[in-house]
């Protein structure tokens, strides 16, 4: 199960597990992104390769015209998959 | 305990996959960060064979054996374009986002995350099989 969504604030919330069967659903969304905003992991329990992919496609394409993907709620399994992929360095994690 | 399950080569066969990992993890009483880490390793493991060499009605076969305090994975392709993991380029995970390119991040996961990592190429089969302690 994943679903993604994004409040009238900005925010994006990811719920479920984002695998490589899923992240096409989640391109949509990432692709709208335009100005800096929050990446809200609370309900996501699952990231692998295809979702970090496309975070960091979208993180590059952002911090080019000066703005940022902020991410918060990781669980400590996700977050250490940001750390051994070295995105604690390409994302403000908090 | 060992067991084993053919999967198409196919995404749409990933949540049939993570099925068959939980019922293992469940049955040998897995911690949840190595229960986390399996799932990855085998995700990324089996999304590259779909994406490296698909195009088959191959199934791809997932055996998973517990032994003591360690966990074995293996993924058979029985359709494989040769693959050699020395050919894939190494990720600069210090880099900066400005000189960091995609690509080659499943692999630099599953080789972390593993204690043992094994290739074989037998004609257009392929074998990769790593092995996980469970003690940390």
């Amino acid at each position: 199960m994943f679903e993604i969504s994004q409040a009238e604030d900005g925010t994006i919330l990811m719920r479920g597990r984002l695998d490589a069967a899923q992240v096409e659903r989640a391109k949509g969304v990432f692709a709208l992104v335009q100005s800096s905003c929050e990446v809200d992991f609370n309900e996501l329990a699952y990231i692998s390769s295809a979702g970090l992919g496309l975070l960091f496609a979208t993180q590059k394409r952002l911090v080019d015209a000066g703005e940022a993907l902020r991410l918060v709620n990781l669980n400590p399994h996700i977050r250490e998959v940001f750390q051994i992929a070295g995105f604690d360095r390409v994302f403000e994690i908090s | 305990m060992s067991t084993e399950k053919s999967f198409a080569k196919s995404l749409g066969s990933l949540d049939g996959v993570f099925d068959f990992l939980q019922q293992f993890v469940d049955k040998e009483a897995i911690a949840e960060r190595h229960a986390f880490a399996m799932n990855l390793v085998v995700e990324e493991l089996f999304t590259n064979m779909v994406k490296y060499s698909g195009g088959t009605d191959k199934q791809v076969v997932i055996r998973l054996d517990k032994g003591d305090q360690r966990v074995t994975l293996e993924l058979t392709d029985f359709d494989s374009e040769p693959f050699d993991p020395e050919s894939v380029s190494a990720v600069d995970v210090e880099a900066p986002i400005e000189e960091r390119r995609p690509g080659g991040l499943g692999l630099h996961l599953v080789k972390t995350l593993v204690d043992d990592l094994r290739y074989e190429m037998d004609d257009r089969t392929l074998t990769v099989s790593v092995t996980k302690s469970l003690e940390s």
